[in-house]
C-alpha cells in the first residue's frame, strides 16, 4: 500500500479531493468510469489528477475493463460509478471479479448521508447488494475516513485470494472540508491472510507426491494469480508427471509443453479429463474443484488422493476433502514443494513411465479436432486457430461467453500467463470487448484480439466507442454463427433440436462492420475460407484504430469434447454419441 | 463432510459497524448454513462485538462454516463453544484469508 508519504499529508482539502489523492497515494494511474449526481464532487479534482480516467460508455465496461487491466497486470483494476443505476451497472463486473479472484476496486457516489434510508432520487444500497460477491465493501460517511478505507480498500483487493472491494461514498463526505492524512500501516483484525505455508504441511506433501505412481498437476487460475509460472515449470519437470491447466489457468503452463495435456472440464481434452479421472494423486495448485472441472462430484477422480494447495482455506475441503492441504501463497508453496521433493524422491522415485505412456497414448489417439462443412463455408474453429497462429504468442486474447470461448480456450496455444483473459466462473456475456480494453490499456504494446460471440458482441460493443476515441486500438473477431450457439448446442443435444430462443436470425442484421464503422472503428468482414488469413493479415496491420472483423461463420459447429452437466467425467463424448474407444487404451 | 445434524455454538468476536449483522446471516443465508439461533451483544471493548450462533451442521462440515465466517473482514475470532467440543479457532491465519 503506502508507496509513499504523499505531500498533501496534514493539508484541508475536500472529500472529494481527499478521495482523488488517495487514489493516486495508492499507485493508480488508471480508472473507468462514468460520473453522475452523487459522485461528481469526486470529478472535480480528477480533472486535475494525473490518474488517467477513461471515460466509458457504460459501467458495465467500466467493470470489466478494470478486470482486464487487472489481468494483464497483475495490479487492481479501478472503475468509479456514481450511486443508484451507475452503482447497479457495476454489479455484474463485481460478481464477475469475486467469481475469478480479480483484484478490484469500485468507487461509487451515494446520496448524502441524511437522505440514506429515505428512497432518494438514485438511491440503491450498493453496499447490501454487493455484500455477496465482494470481498469486503464500505459506506463512507465521514470525510476524515477517506483515505484510510482507501488504503485498506487496495490491500484487501490485491492481497491474499485476491478480490472486488467496493467503496462507496456518501456525496456529503465527498463535499465537506477534511484533513488529508494517508496512513503510515493498515491494522485490520480479521484480515490477516497467510502466505507462507507451515513446513510440515510441504513435508506432508512431498512426501505424498514421492509415494505416488499416478500424479496429475491439477493447476488452477491462482498459479497465473500469485506469478508462479516459472516454479510451476521447475517443479512440473521435477517430477515428470502430466499437467493440466483450467479455463482460468490457461498460459500458466506452456501448451506447446510435451507433459502438457490440455485443459480439464466439460469441453476439456480427452487426455485432461481421463489423467485426472485415472490419477491416484492430483497436486492441486491454486484450483478450486469447480463442477465445470469435476463433472459430477462423486464420481471425479475416484483413486485420487488430493493435494490441495490454495491461499484460502475456505476452499479446502469445500467440494472434495484433502488429504494433504497447504494453505499459502501458491508461489512460496511452490518454492519450498520444490527442495522438499526433491528430498523425497532421493529416497525414493516413482517409476511414472507407464503413466506417462498410457496419457502420451491418449493425448495422441484424441487430440483436439473439427470437421471443417461440407458446404465450404467458414469453420468457427479454423477461424480461430489461424488468428492464434497468425497473431502469435505474445498476444493477448480475450472472448465473451460461449462456443467460440471454449474454441478460443481449445485452438489458440497459449505459452505465457496472462494471455488468456475469460470470464470463468461467472460466465458472463460481454466481457470480451471491455476486458480487450482495460487489457490494452494495461499492456499497450500488446495485440489485443478480443474473440467474440455476435450475442456477446451485441451486450457490451459500446465500448468500441471508447476505445476509439481513447486510442485503444483492440480488434475483436466476432464468430458470428447468427446464433446463441453454445445455448444453441445444449438444445440440439438435450431438447431434440427445438430452438427455442437461441435463433439471431440473421448474419446482416445488426451490420457489424457498418456497427464498427459508426463508432469510430475500421469494418471488415469475411465468409470465405480462401479469404480468411488476408483478413487476419488485414486487421493485423491496423494499429492505429481498432478493428472489427465479421468471421460469418457455419452455424452447426459444436464444441467437442464435452461431459454433459451434472454427469460422470467418464461419460466424456468426442463428438455426438461418441465416446472414446476406451478398449483400445490401457488404461 | 457429515451428514447428520448436528448443533454446534459459535462465538464470534465482530467489528461493531452497521451492516456487520447483515454480513454474517447473509453469509449464513447464501451458502445454506442453517442457523438455528443468533445472538448479538457488547463486549467490554465498545468496537467489538460478540454473536453466539447456534449452527446446525448439516451437509456441510463445521470446518466450513468457521472457514467461511473466517473470510469475513469483519469478523475477528470464532470460538467453537459447543459444551465438551471446546475448539478454539482464534484468528490463527490458518483459517484467514
Ligand atoms: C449475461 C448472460 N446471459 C446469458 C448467458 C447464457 N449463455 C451462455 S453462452 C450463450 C450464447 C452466447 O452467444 P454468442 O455470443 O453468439 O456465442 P456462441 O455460443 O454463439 O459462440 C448464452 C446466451 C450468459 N452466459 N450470460
Ligand atoms: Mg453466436
Amino acid at each position: 500500500m503506502a508507496k509513499h508519504v504523499p505531500t498533501a499529508n496534514g493539508t484541508e482539502m475536500t472529500g472529494a479531493t481527499s478521495l482523488v489523492k488517495s487514489l493516486e497515494a495508492a499507485g493508480v494511474d488508471v480508472m473507468f468510469g462514468l460520473p453522475g449526481g452523487a459522485i461528481l464532487p469526486a470529478y472535480d479534482p480528477i480533472f486535475d489528477s494525473t490518474i488517467r480516467h477513461i471515460l466509458v460508455r457504460h459501467e458495465q465496461g467500466a467493470g470489466h475493463a478494470a478486470t482486464g487491466y487487472a489481468q494483464v497486470t497483475g495490479r487492481a483494476g479501478v472503475c468509479i460509478a456514481t450511486s443508484g443505476p451507475g452503482a447497479t451497472n457495476l454489479v455484474t463486473p463485481l460478481m464477475d471479479a469475486a467469481m475469478d479472484s480479480v483484484p478490484l476496486v469500485a468507487i461509487t457516489g451515494q446520496v448524502p448521508s441524511a437522505a440514506i434510508g429515505t428512497d432518494a432520487f438514485q438511491e440503491a444500497d450498493i453496499r447490501g447488494i454487493t455484500m455477496p460477491f465482494t470481498k469486503h465493501n464500505y459506506l463512507v460517511t465521514d470525510p476524515a475516513e477517506i483515505p484510510g478505507v482507501i488504503a485498506e480498500a487496495f490491500h484487501i483487493a490485491t492481497t491474499g485470494r485476491p478480490g472486488p472491494v467496493l467503496v462507496d461514498v456518501a456525496k456529503d463526505a465527498l463535499q465537506k472540508m477534511t484533513t488529508f492524512n494517508w496512513p503510515t500501516s493498515i491494522k485490520l483484525a480479521g484480515y490477516n491472510p497467510k502466505t507462507t505455508p507451515d513446513a510440515q504441511a510441504i513435508t506432508d506433501a512431498a512426501a505424498l507426491i514421492a509415494q505416488s505412481s499416478k500424479p496429475v498437476f491439477y493447476v488452477g487460475g491462482g498459479v497465473i494469480k500469485a506469478n508462479a509460472s516459472a516454479e510451476l515449470r521447475q517443479l512440473v519437470e521435477l517430477l515428470g508427471a502430466p499437467v493440466v491447466t483450467t479455463l482460468m489457468a490457461r498460459g500458466a503452463f506452456p501448451d506447446s509443453h510435451p507433459l502438457h495435456m490440455g485443459m480439464p472440464g466439460m469441453h476439456g481434452t480427452v487426455a485432461a479429463v481421463t489423467a485426472l479421472q485415472k490419477a491416484d494423486l492430483l497436486i492441486t495448485l491454486g484450483a478450486r474443484f469447480d463442477d465445470r472441472v469435476t463433472g459430477k462430484l462423486s464420481t471425479f477422480a475416484p483413486n485420487a488422493k488430493i493435494l490441495h494447495a490454495d491461499i484460502d482455506p475456505a476452499e479446502i475441503g469445500k467440494n472434495r476433502h484433502a488429504d494433504v492441504a497447504v494453505v499459502g501463497d501458491v508461489r512460496e508453496t511452490i518454492s519450498a514443494l520444490i527442495p522438499a521433493l526433491k528430498a523425497a524422491l532421493a529416497k525414493s522415485k516413482p517409476d511414472l513411465s507407464t503413466w506417462l505412456r498410457q496419457m502420451n497414448s491418449l493425448k495422441a489417439t484424441y487430440p483436439l479436432g473439427y470437421d471443417l462443412p461440407d458446404d465450404g463455408s467458414l469453420s468457427p474453429q479454423h477461424v480461430i486457430e489461424r488468428i492464434g497462429k497468425i497473431s502469435g504468442t505474445d498476444t493477448i486474447f480475450t472472448s465473451g461467453v460461449g462456443q467460440h470461448q471454449m474454441w478460443a480456450s481449445q485452438f489458440i496455444s497459449y505459452e505465457h500467463p496472462r494471455t488468456w483473459l475469460n470470464s470463468g466462473g461467472a460466465g458472463t456475456m460481454g466481457y470480451g470487448v471491455p476486458a480487450a480494453m482495460g487489457a490494452k490499456v494495461g499492456a499497450p504494446n500488446a495485440t489485443v484480439w478480443a474473440i467474440d460471440g455476435d450475442g456477446c458482441f451485441q451486450m457490451t460493443n459500446q465500448e468500441l466507442v471508447t476505445c476509439a476515441l481513447n486510442n485503444i486500438p483492440i480488434k475483436v473477431a466476432i464468430i458470428n454463427n447468427e446464433s446463441l450457439g453454445m445455448v444453441r448446442q445444449w438444445q440440439t443435444l438435450f431438447y431434440e433440436g427445438r430452438y427455442s430462443n437461441t435463433s439471431l436470425e440473421s448474419k446482416r442484421v445488426p451490420n457489424f462492420p457498418m456497427l464498427a464503422e459508426s463508432m469510430g472503428c475500421v469494418g471488415l468482414s469475411c465468409e470465405r475460407p480462401e479469404d480468411l488469413d488476408k483478413t487476419i493479415e488485414k486487421a493485423m496491420s491496423i494499429n492505429d484504430q481498432p478493428v472489427v472483423v465479421d468471421f460469418r461463420v457455419h452455424r452447426d459447429a459444436m464444441v467437442w469434447p464435452m461431459v454433459a452437466a451434472g454427469t460422470s467425467n467418464d461419460e466424456i463424448m468426442i463428438a455426438r454419441a461418441t465416446a472414446p474407444d476406451w478398449d483400445s487404451q490401457e488404461l | 463432510m457429515t451428514t447428520n445434524r448436528r448443533q454446534h455454538t459459535l462465538e464470534v468476536l465482530v467489528e461493531n459497524e452497521p451492516g456487520v449483522l447483515a454480513r454474517v446471516a447473509g453469509l449464513f443465508s447464501r451458502r445454506a448454513f442453517n442457523i438455528e439461533t443468533l445472538n448479538v451483544g457488547p463486549t467490554e471493548d465498545s468496537s467489538i462485538s460478540k454473536m453466539i450462533i447456534g449452527v446446525a451442521v448439516e451437509g456441510h462440515s463445521l470446518e466450513q462454516v468457521i472457514a467461511q465466517l473466517d473470510k469475513l473482514v469483519s469478523v475477528i475470532s470464532i470460538k467453537d463453544v459447543t459444551a465438551k467440543a471446546k475448539e478454539v479457532h482464534d484468528t490463527q491465519p490458518d483459517y484467514q484469508n
